[in-house]
């Protein structure tokens, strides 16, 4: 399977600046300060069919043309690195190992915007990534990649890296861009939508880490030849996929977009460890529904995994086991998230505890039958929160209680958890 | 104008009006905490959900967040909306502490209001409520932060309405809280709007705790007698004493608030010390006593210097009403002077500042609220006209630019602005709307006289709440200021109504009679005392600084605040028809009784000339009416 994001680089190691030019690094630059006009790749980017990949999947072209062209004074390009997505960590491994891969990919995606500055919000936490960041983007200004009048084309750009404070409400768009302009991490009412009003008041788009570090492969390749890297042809590219929990090998692959579920689990993941029946995984990051052994058919692709009822989104899986209890594993999420409201509004900030602690009830065998209710009830509620935060953090209630409602019965009806494995709670 | 159906109630709305509002237009209440008309939306609270049937958005949402358009057709009944609207009273109440017989906001509790019309009422949540430590505001201001429903009013209306930096939210998720960084005197003048703004009881007025419920409190419109703007109140009384003031929409004036001096401005209505006895030569009696008392020594006095040597002082905080009588009896006794103001700068800046206002260019604080372009001269705002500062500020927040120049209390305004040494280097051609804010000082006012203001507005920032009504009075009637009079050396006696005269009076003039609430120093110099209503406790007329005159109304009786009993007559064990200490009378209608006296019949004020019939029509409840157009009656 050919590598477009992780080729070259290797484990532990961080691909030098002299390393990633001598392999083609910057080519793509090049060839589109010299030749290409903003709209051209703007276009290319369209036309490949590259959609977010940092968890809404929206198409990445449509996002840009979303931007008023005819508009005078600055707009903004950030780049979303505030990766904190429970059973996710694709953007990390990308950037320690490979950081000018995204500098290139933001330079060209700044160069068909119009963006003469942009940011690198990087989360809390992520220190060596920020350090990498800072000295691919000091190597690529001494080589004249950035800066002024970029490879004699005219074309002027400055990258800022920004190390947020840490929240994962900073990972919703509008949030990051208050807490970069220093306001609190609150989201933003929509519309209007960055593209129109963003960082400052100004047309700002926001994109993924991973999504902007495919930007070079699609000017090099071309998108046809980019799209069809995917197992299907309704799928585009390739995605990074990062695994972890009862499989043999946990790490972060870059596969085909459109591999089934089973093919990633038996293919790359190894199997499940010796002594471990496949339970459930966590299909795209901990605010999706779960998906179990009936879904392993499932092409691991934006519209598959949203038509079997759950959401591609970071492709963050975690795989559980037959020793799992799923309300356990729910539980752990729900506080997290419980956690990481920003306490903006009534149903994320109030309602997600009232999730946790009903959740607790239920574990800790205390549970009534009317607790299901109470569940079920805020996994619809909840859509009406302010932003996605509530909605997303209610995905794997609704997987508990669409796949493992026996299970949770049975913890009310024996007033205790029926499964051994406790280690996640 | 997009017209929309809510509950199958057509109704056509301005542009730019949400659901929330057109909904409330035609009668329909939706719930709402975190919505205020003044702050706008924020989204927060999620109880205003609706459920939209047809036109360009479906499904359910948030009434205060969408605007209304062309086709919608809106249920605030539909099944779903109400489910979701319970939920969040559900979620509200689960934090919230069931303390509302202990709490002072209950019964004009939102929260309360709004969580028994939604029917919750059976907990299903059985852990622990989440609580907080509560922070020391200062002597105004009580905390109670467990009571918090985090619909984010008092942040936004502290920070973005009012620009107060020492206020804030800190925390996230459920440990989001409202407060300061460390216990202390909140700094800024507006910080007792935070108790009128709050939905629930985590501000409360500590100056009036513990002390009634709503349904308690005598109330009714007023006007504040603090500074010349005449914010419009609501001040709240018990038991004859005057507990608390709140801010009365008026959206000409001072929109939703009113600053801190105007609500906590209420110890000398209720002191102790207050003058509320009728006193000859020191000899308490009573007003009817008085008043023959002081019908005798006024002849007297009349026969023995003769009307030349008579001074009638009033000032600019008496009501207009009052103001016309002290003319009236001026004419009638023929007295030598009249006068208004007590020092002659004050006066001609006055008079000066009042001849330049005219209908078209006098600004309201609405008209420099929506300014872009402001100048502010000679003028303390926050000392001077604390409301007009926050004015300012939202035509700031709305872009405009500001000037400042000269005297000004510049290290605290709460907005940025560029100071100027002269009006001249004031771009005011550059704007569409300009206004210029000046206080009632000589050399601003002779500025503002010898430059070209074309189109430009004026707010000219007076002294006293009656200021111009006084001043335009005093033109009328040739009255003169009170030191001039003096320095002429003609004045015998003086009869002052609620008038403060800053120096000794030379021991030669004779005191014949003070009519005031205050305790003034001129009592003890007095011969005869007559003790009057204070601006709650009677109706009465103000004319603000730009000429609008305003009805306040009585709100309680007059009288010794029952708490001022002594305990054995708590409960009060001897009835009595009157109250004790509540002899009193407005100043204008002591003048009528002595009018009477003198032989004068009795009138009121549509005897007193056409000039200030209008104001007998005019109605408190309302926006007030501009003296311009008093020709054409209210």
């Amino acid at each position: 399977m050919e590598q477009l994001l992780l080729k070259h680089t290797r484990a532990g190691q961080c691909l030098s600046f002299e390393e990633y030019r001598s392999t083609g690094g910057f080519a793509a630059l090049v060839k589109v300060i010299r030749n290409w006009t903003p709209d051209e790749v703007q276009q290319s980017v369209i036309d490949s069919g590259l959609r977010g990949r940092g968890g809404a999947g929206f198409p990445t072209g449509r996002k840009w043309s979303f931007v008023p062209r005819d508009l005078t004074g600055p707009r903004y390009l950030i780049c979303n690195c505030d990766e904190m997505e429970p059973g996710t960590y694709k953007d990390r491994v990308l950037l320690e190992r490979n950081p000018h891969l995204l500098v290139e990919g933001m330079t060209l995606a700044c160069y068909a915007l119009g963006v003469q500055h942009a940011f690198i919000f990087v989360r809390s936490g992520y220190e060596q990534v920020a350090g990498n960041l800072r000295d691919a983007i000091a190597a690529a200004h001494r080589s004249g990649y950035l800066g002024k009048n970029i490879l004699g084309g005219g074309f002027s750009l400055e990258l800022d890296v920004h190390q947020s404070a840490g929240r994962y409400i900073c990972g919703e768009e509008t949030a990051l861009i208050n807490a970069l302009e220093g306001k609190r991490a609150n989201p933003r009412a929509k519309p209007p939508f960055p593209a129109v009003k963003g960082l400052w008041g100004q047309p700002t788009v926001v994109n993924n880490v991973e999504t902007l570090a495919n930007i070079p492969a699609i000017i090099n390749d071309g998108p046809l030849l980019w799209k069809n890297r995917a197992a299907t042809p309704e799928a585009a590219g390739t995605k990074l996929f990062c695994i972890s929990g009862h499989v043999v090998n946990t790490d972060c692959f870059e596969l085909p977009l459109g591999m089934t579920l089973g093919e990633i689990i038996d293919g790359p993941c190894g199997g499940m460890r010796p002594g471990s029946r496949f339970k459930a995984c966590i299909p795209g990051g901990a605010s999706t529904p779960y998906f179990t052994d009936a879904h392993r058919a499932v092409p691991m692709d934006f519209d598959p995994v949203a038509k079997a009822g759950s959401r591609l989104g970071t492709g963050g899986i975690v795989v559980f086991d037959h020793t799992t209890c799923m309300v356990a594993v729910t539980l752990n999420l729900i506080r997290f998230f419980a956690r990481e409201s920003c306490g903006w509004c009534t149903p994320c900030r109030e309602g997600l505890p009232f999730v946790q602690h009903t959740l607790e009830r239920i574990e800790s065998g205390r549970g009534e039958a009317r607790d299901i209710d109470i569940l079920q009830e805020h996994v619809n509620m909840l859509n009406y929160a302010f932003c996605a935060l509530a909605p997303g953090a209610m995905g794997p209630v609704d997987g508990l209680l669409n796949h493992f409602g026996d299970e949770l019965r049975e913890h009310i009806s024996a007033g205790r958890c029926p499964l051994e494995g406790d280690y996640i709670c | 104008m997009p017209r929309i159906i809510i509950d199958n109630i057509p109704v056509e709305v301005p542009d730019g009006t949400n659901l929330l509002e057109a909904a409330r237009s035609i009668g329909i209440t939706i719930p709402h905490f975190c919505w205020h008309p003044a702050l706008g939306k924020a989204g927060a609270c999620r109880a205003c959900a609706v459920m939209m049937l047809e036109g360009p958005v479906k499904g359910i949402q948030m009434s205060c967040m969408l605007p209304a358009q062309e086709g919608m057709v809106v249920s605030t009944g539909d099944p779903e909306a109400v489910a979701l609207r319970h939920s969040v009273i559900e979620w509200l109440m689960i934090n919230h502490p069931h303390d509302c017989p202990v709490c002072d906001e209950g019964g004009e509790c939102q929260l309360q209001d709004f969580t028994i019309a939604g029917g919750h009422s059976i907990r299903r949540y059985d852990g622990l409520k989440r609580t907080h430590v509560n922070q020391y505001l200062g002597e105004q201001i009580e905390h109670e932060m467990n009571r918090c429903i985090q619909c984010y009013r008092c942040v936004r209306f502290y920070q973005e309405y009012a620009g107060g930096t020492d206020f804030g939210v800190t925390g996230r998720a459920g440990s989001v809280y409202f407060g300061r960084q460390q216990d202390g005197q909140l700094e800024s003048p507006f910080s007792g709007n935070l108790v009128d703004i709050c939905p629930t009881g985590v501000f409360t007025d500590k100056t009036a705790r513990f002390r009634a419920r709503y349904w308690d409190y005598d109330m009714a419109p007023s006007i504040c007698p603090g500074c010349s703007l005449g914010c419009n109140t609501v001040p709240m009384a018990r038991y004859r004493e005057l507990l608390k003031t709140t801010a009365r929409r008026n959206d000409a004036v001072n929109g939703w608030f009113i600053c801190d001096r105007g609500r906590f401005s209420k110890a000398a209505v209720n002191s102790p010390d207050r003058p509320r006895l009728a006193l000859v030569d020191g000899e308490a009696v009573s007003m009817d006593v008085a008043l023959d008392c002081l019908r005798e020594r006024l002849a007297g006095f009349l026969e023995l210097d003769g009307p030349e040597g008579l001074a009638i002082v009033g000032s600019p905080r008496m009501s207009q009403e009052a103001a016309v009588m002290a003319a009236r009896l001026r004419e009638i006794t023929g007295a030598g002077t009249l006068c208004f103001f007590a020092e002659a700068e004050q006066s001609a800046a006055t008079a000066a500042a009042v001849a330049l206002l005219t209908r078209d260019n006098a600004a309201s604080q609405e008209d420099v609220r929506r300014s872009d372009l402001i100048a502010v001269m000679e003028c303390d705002l926050l000392s001077d006209a604390p409301m007009m500062a926050l004015a300012v500020r939202q035509a700031w927040r709305n872009g405009a630019r500001v000037y400042v120049s000269g005297r000004s209390g510049v290290e605290v305004l709460p907005f940025e602005f560029e100071t100027v040494r002269a009006l001249t280097d004031i771009p005011f051609s550059s704007a569409t709307n300009p206004v210029l804010i000046c206080g009632a000082d000589r050399k601003g006012i002779d500025s503002i006289r010898s430059t070209s203001l074309e189109g430009v507005k004026l707010a000219l920032v007076l002294n006293g709440p009656n200021a111009f009504g006084t001043a335009l009075l005093a033109g009328g009637q040739e009255a003169v200021s009170f030191s001039e009079a003096l320095a002429d050396g003609r004045i015998k006696g003086i009869i002052t109504l609620e008038a403060d005269l800053p120096s000794e009076l030379p021991p030669e003039i004779r005191v014949l009679a003070v009519a005031d609430w205050l305790p003034t120093r001129l009592i003890a110099a007095t011969e005869i005392f007559l003790p009057v209503t204070s601006w709650v406790e009677m109706d009465g007329t103000y004319i603000n600084h730009e000429g609008r005159a305003q009805r306040f109304t009585k709100v309680m009786h007059p009288g010794l605040p029952i708490k001022g009993l002594s305990p054995e007559l708590h409960p009060p064990r001897i009835h009595r028809h009157d109250a004790p200490g509540g002899d009193i009378l407005p100043t204008g209608e002591i003048v009528l009784q002595l009018l009477e006296r003198l032989g004068s019949e009795r009138t009121d004020l549509t005897g007193c000339g056409d000039t200030w019939k209008f104001l007998t029509l005019l109605e408190a409840e309302s926006n007030g009416f501009l003296i311009y157009e008093r020709n054409n009656g209210p």
